[in-house]
């Protein structure tokens, strides 16, 4: 098992190293000019230009620009600048703690809803549950985050604070805890809970339909045993399966929500980073969502072992 | 064993999810008790600056509004949109070539040490060499010695100083232009003239990242701690003791709240939680009226919106009749009240309201005449095919679409809309003499004079070192704006400055579409919010409700 788990993080390098020179590659190919964006309407003084380019190598060729950055990494662990002058490791250590929360939470509250409504919707099979759940997970889907962040924000935390007298839930900001992941972490796991829940139930309802099911029943184990131990456990792979993937996916894709909510995570950094073609930003993010990729891929295929004792990793 | 692991997860995860909750329980309770404590701050939304706030590398308003609270500028302006002596006694000059500034008694820096005049003459060097690369530094370009400092791309720099600036003692300082200008005093109240403490700068001469991230001013506000960036969501400040100016009654804390998304900072307006919200959304402007009632306050902003020409080689735009037609074209009144949920107020002038100069209705073609429009355009032999280019990153597509919608149905001609992807993509193509069309253009000024909204656009010197784009050159213009520059008195100056704006509304090398206004919003907790001409808040009149 371990020496299975060093070969996968030593398998990671080469993957990291790839994903930064393809992002590198790809920003660099970006069109405009990174210091003319600093300067948005009107234009920098041609020597300022030039001063800046200078201080960022930003006329070395790109294999050259990606050395300087990678071995920046690698050999003082500095992710470099911004243009601003703001060091990057600073930057970033602030926002990914906040996306980190948030996805965090985004996760607790999909696998907890998802799952429960799942279950209940597949013991309920084919009953007004049933079609209640898959009614409104459907609804849940195709709401776009957009518009159920902000509704969210407006009823329960503008117009509650108003009608109850105090705040309920933050409208904004990341200051006051895990209370203010709250409601940002319910509107980010939105489309998961839903696609959870469907996931849950039809994997949960095929493994109950399984013969050991019926051999179980047959037994004359108690219904919470069957479907505890025998049905959930084996329905489980596929759900740990999308909960490992969707956690890069929370983490990455949190943009919209983290405006809607003011939580300065780095969705929107990666955003601002590509507009400002600031590459140790972009490059520096991703290969942190890269890692966190890795990471809960290593550990899904772990839980596998864990709930099915068939697979062994030598 | 096996069987209960799993319910254990689950269990456990509800478990967490319950604590979750919990925690979030005794935080608000504190949270709304802190709120119902005697000195709260006044909080105030704001965007993040830029960059770090060293005031000659701040150009977005942003960074200038933390910098604003605390720093004291030479000159404020008043409601006559004059420029008032603030951390100055006296700005004099008698050929305005020579400004003698002298200082006010009382001023110290937050770190306790005296304001002398030998801290702007070194901030307004550091920030004009060209070594230090600050962003501000084009506005110290009328100093004398400027050049000295700013040689070029690859030269050296041999000296430090601009040889026009003298401190003549701890109270008064020299600046020499290298012509003469009617309207320096007005530009010393921007951000880029604040001074500088000797500890700004470190051994290398440079200013420190320490002192970008807690700016040691002289102003009403001192930082609590340094502002980190990127990590930090507030911005927090005290007033400063010894700050000899009016001090605000009844509180000494403020707050600045970091949002990224304008609509965000409404809700939390609503809800009471951020105090004063100075750029509504459009999208909440028409809400506000009733949902804030007085609190709601709309102003004008002095920013300007144009459609410009390549002048300068394309040959179908030449005949002014042809430009005034597609102006009397336009319908501002609607583009402003309808596109812009009247964030915008039609253009009448080159000059905005919001800065003294300003004279309403001027430009007689910016009236929606379509009849005289289609008339005057055929009668002139106007194109029939126009293009209008745009950039597409800052959420102009509505009024542009709208504006060629108007020319289309107008003057019956074929209109493309061309989206760029940046204004300086925009700007490289004129450059290029690659686009020949009209374009988007705007201003926001550096200084509050009239002067502002002439020289830097539409001067001949301008094609090369300022923003001329169209490439308008016109000597009378010239002429009457170098004028208003060696006018006597401000006035003086002025009236050249209009006679200079009458020379553009006969050309119309741009044609002027709207004049952005500031729309702004306070929460119940405060009142008497007053925003400056700089878009600043006018912090010692701001009182708790």
């Amino acid at each position: 098992m371990g020496r299975y788990i060093i070969r996968r993080l030593i398998q990671a390098i080469p993957v990291l190293l790839g994903a930064t020179l393809f992002i590198f590659a790809i920003v660099f190919a970006l069109p405009g000019d990174p210091v003319e964006a600093l300067a948005g309407e009107k234009r920098l003084d041609p020597n300022i230009v030039a001063i800046i380019r200078d201080q960022y190598h930003l006329n070395d060729p790109l294999l050259l620009q990606y050395w300087y950055y990678i071995s920046g990494v690698f050999l003082h662990g500095d992710f470099g600048k911004t243009f601003a002058g703001v060091s990057v490791s600073q930057l970033m250590a602030g926002k990914i703690q906040v996306t980190l929360n948030l996805a965090l939470v985004a996760l607790v509250m999909e696998a907890v809803i998802g799952v429960v409504l799942g279950l209940w919707a597949a013991l309920r099979r084919g009953r007004a549950t049933d079609t209640a759940i898959l009614a409104s997970t459907l609804l849940l889907i195709s709401v776009p985050t957009l518009v159920t962040g902000f509704v969210l924000q407006l009823w329960l935390g503008v117009w509650l604070k108003q009608t109850v007298g105090f705040e309920v839930f933050p409208i904004a900001g990341a200051t006051q805890g895990l209370k203010s992941y709250l409601l940002p972490g319910f509107v980010l796991a939105g489309t998961s809970i839903a696609y959870l829940t469907r996931l849950t139930r039809t994997s949960l309802v095929e493994t109950l339909r399984s013969d050991y099911i019926r051999t179980a029943t047959a037994k004359g184990l108690s219904r919470r045993r069957v479907v505890g131990r025998h049905g959930l456990r084996n329905a489980l792979i596929p759900m740990v399966t999308y909960l490992g993937a969707d956690l890069g996916a929370l983490m990455g894709g949190a943009v919209i929500t983290e405006t809607i909510f003011n939580l300065p995570g780095i969705g929107l950094q990666l955003y601002q980073g590509v507009y400002l073609r600031e590459q140790p930003i972009v490059v520096g993010i991703v290969t942190i969502l890269v890692l966190v990729y890795i990471v809960a891929n290593l550990v899904v295929d772990m839980l596998y072992a864990v709930l099915d004792p068939r697979i062994r990793y030598e | 064993m096996r069987v209960t692991r799993g319910a254990r997860i689950v269990a456990g995860t509800a478990l967490l999810a319950l604590a979750v909750a919990a925690c979030g329980g005794g935080a608000t309770q504190s949270g709304d008790s802190a709120a119902g404590g005697g000195d709260t701050p006044v909080r105030m939304e704001l965007g993040e600056p830029q960059n770090l706030l060293v005031p000659s590398n701040t150009t977005e308003s942003e960074g200038a509004e933390v910098l604003a609270a605390v720093f004291e500028p030479l000159v404020n302006y008043n409601e006559n949109k004059e420029a008032v002596e603030a951390a100055a006694e006296s700005i004099t000059s008698d050929d305005n070539v020579t400004w003698t500034i002298k200082l006010k008694p009382g001023y110290t820096w937050h770190n306790g040490e005296p304001l002398i005049a030998q801290n702007y003459v070194d901030a307004w060097n550091y920030a004009a060499n060209q070594d230090n690369a600050q962003g501000a530094g084009y506005f110290f370009g009328r100093v004398e010695g400027y050049a000295d400092l700013n040689p070029g791309e690859g030269k050296e720099v041999t000296t430090k100083e601009m040889s026009g600036l003298k401190a003549v003692d701890d109270t008064t300082f020299t600046v020499k232009l290298a012509a003469p200008f009617s309207q320096f005093k007005v530009m010393l109240g921007y951000t880029a003239f604040y001074p500088l403490p000797k500890a700004a700068f470190g051994d290398d001469g440079k200013v420190t990242a320490a002192f970008g991230e807690q700016p040691i001013g002289q102003g009403l506000f001192k930082l609590d701690k340094p502002y980190k960036k990127g990590t930090d969501q507030t911005v927090d400040m005290t007033v400063y003791d010894k700050y000899p100016g009016t001090k605000p009654k009844g509180w000494t804390k403020l707050q600045f709240k970091l949002y990224n998304s304008s609509e965000t900072a409404y809700n939390d307006l609503q809800a009471d939680n951020v105090d004063i919200h100075d750029a509504l959304p459009a999208s909440a402007i028409a809400s506000a009226k009733t949902a804030l009632g007085d609190r709601y306050q709309d102003q004008p902003d002095a920013g300007v919106g144009y459609i410009g020409f390549p002048l300068q080689y394309n040959d179908e735009y030449k005949d002014i009749k042809v430009r005034e037609a597609i102006s009397m074209a336009i319908d501002r009144k609607t583009i402003a009240e309808t596109v812009f949920s009247g964030t915008r107020a039609p253009a009448d002038d080159f000059i905005n309201p919001a800065i003294a100069g300003y004279r309403q209705g001027a430009c007689a073609a910016c009236t929606y005449d379509p009849g005289k429009a289609k008339e005057q355009y055929a009668a002139a032999k106007g194109p029939a095919k126009l293009e209008l280019g745009y950039n597409a990153d800052g959420g102009h597509k509505e009024w542009i679409e709208a504006v060629a919608n108007n020319l289309r149905a107008n003057l019956g001609v074929d209109v493309t809309v061309k989206p760029f992807e940046k204004f300086a993509n925009i700007l490289d193509d004129l450059d290029a003499k690659k686009y020949k069309g009209m374009f988007r253009m705007g201003w926001a000024i550096d200084y509050p004079s009239a002067e502002n909204y002439l020289s830097p656009i539409f001067s001949t010197g301008a094609i090369k070192t300022g923003s001329n784009y169209a490439g308008y050159s016109n000597k009378e213009f010239d002429d009457l704006v170098a004028k208003g520059d060696q006018a006597a008195t401000a006035e003086e100056g002025l009236k050249l400055y209009q006679q200079a704006d009458d020379v553009l509304i006969k050309d119309l090398p741009y044609v002027p579409v709207y004049f952005y206004r500031n729309n702004s919003g306070y929460s119940n907790k405060v009142k008497n919010v007053k925003i400056n001409l700089l878009n600043q808040v006018e912090w010692a009149e701001v009182e708790k409700a």
